[in-house]
Parts: C-alpha cells; sequence; structure tokens
C-alpha cells in the first residue's frame, strides 16, 4: 500500500530531475571540473607534469609553455596538490565533449618569477591544515 | 524425458548491465546448470598498477564505478602498511564516512535494480531518485560525483567541514525518511515479497563452502564482516560502537535484499557517529621513501570482502598489486542458487548477488 500512496504523491509533486539547459547544472563550488593554469605564478618546476598519473600535461620550460591534453585528463587534482605556487587551479565548468583530441596551450611571457618567500615546498605529501575549531 | 537445452545468455544482453557470459542448460522452463564465463571486460589494470605508488591509488579507483572509494581505501592502507604509516584518526574517520556513503549509493542501486529485473519500474525510479542526494552529499566532499579522489598513501586529501557536516546531517534527516518508505516496500509489499520470498536460496553450509562473502553470504547465517573483524582493524570502524553485524537466515534474494536495507540504516548511524568523533588535526601523514615488502589488506565494500595484496622492492613502481573482487568470489555460489529455479527468476536472481563484472575482470 505504501508504494500506491508514493505513486499518487508522486503524480501531484514536482520532478526530481532538472530540465537541464533551460536551469543551469547544480554545480557545487568545490567541483573538480577542469584544470586551468594561471601563467603569471608559474615558476617551472615541473611538479605538475610529473605527478600526473595520464600524462596530461606536457611541460617545456625552454618554451615556457604547458600543453594540456583533456582527453586524458581525469580531473584528479594531483597536479593541483603539487603546484607550490597555487598557479593550477580547478575550474568550476566541465569540460565539454569533441570529436578530435582537444590540447590547451598555456604560454607564458617574459621572465620566469622567482618563488616567493611564502613558497611551500612540493612535498610528497602535503600534510594539510589542520581544520579550525568550530 | 525432456530435452536439455542450452540457451546462452550474454555478454550482449538486454537482461544483463555489464558483459557476463552465463550458458543455462534448462530442461522446458526449469535450469539444469549454469556456467559463467567472465573476462569480457579486462583491461589489464592490474599490469597498469605497476606504476608509481601515488599514482596507483588513481587507477585503483577506476577499477569500479560505484565501490570506487572502497577500491581506493584497500589499495592505500596496503601500502601504508608496507611503509609502516598510521593515518590520523581525522583521516581515518573522513574515509569511513566517505565509504558510508559509497555503500548507501550502492545498495540503492542494487535495490533499485532487483526491482527493475522484476519489473517494478516505479521502486526502481524510487530508489534511483533518493540515490541522488547521496550523489550530491559526495560531490560537495569531494568535487566529483562517482570517482571521489579522496585517499592518498597517508590519509585523504580533502577534509570534511563543519559546514559540509551540516549538509551531511540534513541529507542524513532526508534518507531516513526516503528508507522509511523503502523499508515497509521491501518487507511488505506483495509484488516484493511475493516474487522475490523463496527464490535462489543458498543454504548456509553451502555458502561456506564456496566462499560466499558480503550481502549474499550474511543472509544465508554466515557471520561474516570485515568491518567487525577486530584481527584485521581498518579505517574507524575500531572506534565505532554502534556497528552491528547485520545477519539473516532465510538465505534467498528476499533476505538478501532485506540485509541490504538493515545496512543503510546502519550506514546512517556509522555517519552519525563518525561524524561525532571528529576532532581537528592533520589530513595526513607524512610519507617518505618507497615501499619495500609486502602486504594485504581487506576491506568490506558494498558488495563483500575485498582484498588487495601489494609488493614493493623499494622503487617507487610497485611490483605487484593483486585484487580479488567480491563478485569473483560470490560467482561460484550462482550456480546452486539457480539450479532448479524457472527462467524468469533468473534475472532477479543474478541481480541479488550485486555482480559487478567490471571489477570481476578488472
Amino acid at each position: 500500500m505504501s508504494m500506491l500512496s508514493n505513486s499518487l504523491k508522486n503524480l501531484f509533486s514536482k520532478p526530481a530531475t532538472r530540465r537541464y539547459p533551460a536551469v543551469p547544472a547544480n554545480i557545487q563550488p568545490n567541483c573538480r571540473g577542469r584544470i586551468e593554469y594561471d601563467m603569471t605564478k608559474c615558476i617551472w618546476c615541473m611538479m605538475c607534469s610529473r605527478r600526473c598519473p595520464t600524462v596530461a600535461i606536457e611541460s617545456d620550460k625552454a618554451a615556457q609553455t604547458h600543453k594540456v591534453y583533456r582527453m586524458r585528463c581525469i580531473a584528479c587534482g594531483a597536479c593541483v596538490d603539487a603546484c607550490p605556487t597555487d598557479a593550477i587551479t580547478f575550474r568550476e565548468h566541465y569540460q565539454e565533449p569533441g570529436y578530435a583530441p582537444i590540447i590547451d596551450t598555456y604560454h607564458q611571457e617574459g621572465p620566469i618569477p622567482k618563488p616567493g618567500p611564502k613558497e611551500k615546498p612540493p612535498a610528497p605529501c602535503d600534510p594539510g591544515e589542520a581544520p579550525k575549531k568550530a | 524425458m525432456a530435452r536439455t537445452t542450452v540457451v546462452p545468455i550474454g555478454p550482449q544482453h538486454p537482461v544483463l548491465v555489464e558483459p557476463i557470459h552465463l550458458r543455462f542448460e534448462v530442461e522446458e522452463e526449469v535450469v539444469k546448470g549454469v556456467t559463467p564465463v567472465i573476462g569480457y571486460n579486462h583491461r589489464g589494470i592490474e599490469k597498469l598498477m605497476e606504476n608509481d605508488f601515488k599514482k596507483n591509488v588513481f587507477i585503483s579507483e577506476r577499477v569500479c564505478g560505484i565501490c570506487s572509494h572502497q577500491h581506493s581505501t584497500a589499495y592505500s592502507q596496503a601500502v601504508e602498511r608496507v611503509m609502516g604509516i598510521t593515518p590520523p584518526d581525522r583521516a581515518l574517520l573522513i574515509r569511513t564516512i566517505m565509504f558510508e556513503l559509497n555503500r548507501i549509493h550502492s545498495h540503492l542501486l542494487i535495490i533499485g535494480l532487483e526491482a527493475d529485473a522484476i519489473g517494478y519500474e516505479n521502486m526502481f525510479m524510487q530508489c534511483w531518485r533518493d540515490r541522488e542526494i547521496v550523489m550530491r552529499l559526495v560531490e560537495m566532499v569531494s568535487g566529483n560525483r562517482v570517482h571521489y579522489s579522496m585517499n592518498q598513501v597517508g590519509g585523504v586529501r580533502r577534509d570534511i567541514t563543519d559546514a559540509q557536516q551540516k549538509e551531511i546531517e540534513a541529507g542524513l534527516k532526508l534518507f531516513e525518511e526516503r528508507f522509511a518508505d523503502l523499508d515497509q516496500i521491501m518487507r511488505h509489499d506483495p509484488t516484493w515479497t511475493a516474487r522475490l520470498k523463496g527464490i535462489g536460496i543458498l543454504p548456509r553450509k553451502l555458502a561456506l563452502d564456496l566462499g560466499a562473502v558480503g550481502p549474499v553470504a550474511r543472509a544465508s547465517g554466515v557471520d561474516y564482516d570485515i568491518r567487525s573483524t577486530r584481527a584485521h582493524p581498518y579505517a574507524a570502524y575500531h572506534m565505532l560502537k554502534s556497528f552491528k553485524p547485520v545477519v539473516r537466515e532465510e538465505g534467498d534474494v528476499w533476505s538478501r535484499m532485506i540485509v541490504r536495507m538493515d545496512e543503510l540504516w546502519m550506514c546512517l548511524e556509522l555517519i552519525r557517529e563518525c561524524m561525532s568523533l571528529m576532532k581537528p588535526e592533520h589530513l595526513s601523514a607524512e610519507v617518505r621513501g618507497n615501499p619495500n615488502g609486502q602486504a594485504w589488506s581487506r576491506v568490506e565494500a558494498s558488495r563483500g570482502e575485498l582484498v588487495y595484496f601489494v609488493k614493493g622492492n623499494g622503487k617507487p613502481a610497485m611490483d605487484r598489486v593483486k585484487i580479488r573482487t567480491p563478485t569473483f568470489a560470490n560467482l561460484p555460489s550462482l550456480g546452486p542458487m539457480l539450479m532448479g529455479c524457472q527462467v524468469a527468476d533468473i534475472p532477479p536472481i543474478v541481480t541479488a548477488i550485486d555482480p559487478c563484472i567490471c571489477c570481476t575482470d578488472r
């Protein structure tokens, strides 16, 4: 009987799904969408390409370019964790599908910036911050 | 004398969600034998895991899309055991919370699929709608719906903040309401009980002999739950007092589903207890050097016992990672369950062991 009342309730309630293209998707603030470089901060330590499990980042220090193979990236966030200057961040936006491999190139103009005084070492395991007490 | 006919089902078949080949010997409408053939979904994950031990966490997660966190937990704690690392308590509690959230959505998925297998579309939709709540919670915490990437060797990568804990609590409250409905349907609804009671019976002795694990074993009266095995403590289960294994005696498809339903209630308790135990602490222990030696670890994944064996040789790349998944252990018991049943009962019986062929073939 419980199912019958459930069915009747459902008949008169709002749909559980959202009409996606018309209504924006429910994307959470710390969503792991796609990675983006802020090239003004990059100090060319190469930790991002070294830590990437799927070889999705190709870094060329001489040419000062990072190539990101979007189809290989699994959005695990290993590069975001490894970056000592927070030059890589997640954008809250998923990568669009495509028919051909999508490669984004990030190029840095001018001299390589010196690591700032607040630089955290590229530790093999980031201990993380102790959370604040409520 | 009836003639025996062989009916091949799969690997591509509308009844089966995943590629497994089942060869049924039937006499008229009665099943007289079954041979499962696996290997259609082999991806070479174990070979791929001869890789950097930190990068392997992400590969282990991709063994399975449903129990992804459980795989990476099993892998991380095996490597931690080799390297002699003890993760901080907060990391263990966060692992446990994600573990139980993972179990909620896995069990809701299989209850929904079981309803789908008996043609109860309405309930299937209800289960999958409720599953969306937990998917949203894990997305809020980890940033992704399926592959959470929460684990790393030594601890976890993301925190569950106080604000997020409040949202999880609100989600659990909503679940309580929905589970109460679901519980009533599964115990008393005539469509559900008449269709599932008394089919696919696995006696206790056979469950033990064939090495059944998880809800399949527990529904046959085998009290076997790694979460309660004190000899092999893992994650934060040794700190939790509210845990009691769910065991039933009937051994049929219906009791397997009820075991899962009772575990859903247990999940809510465990998550609440974990959140009450969280203290401000570091999220990860320091990892120095490379794994040298071998160890194994086991966890109670939503489908049953999941075993990881790892071997390192002092270099970053692992020597060997061996995975034993729960569905692989449960496949032999499919034979006695299906023996003598009607052809129409095949889909609910096969679905009731919660087969994950993706895990099994790796």
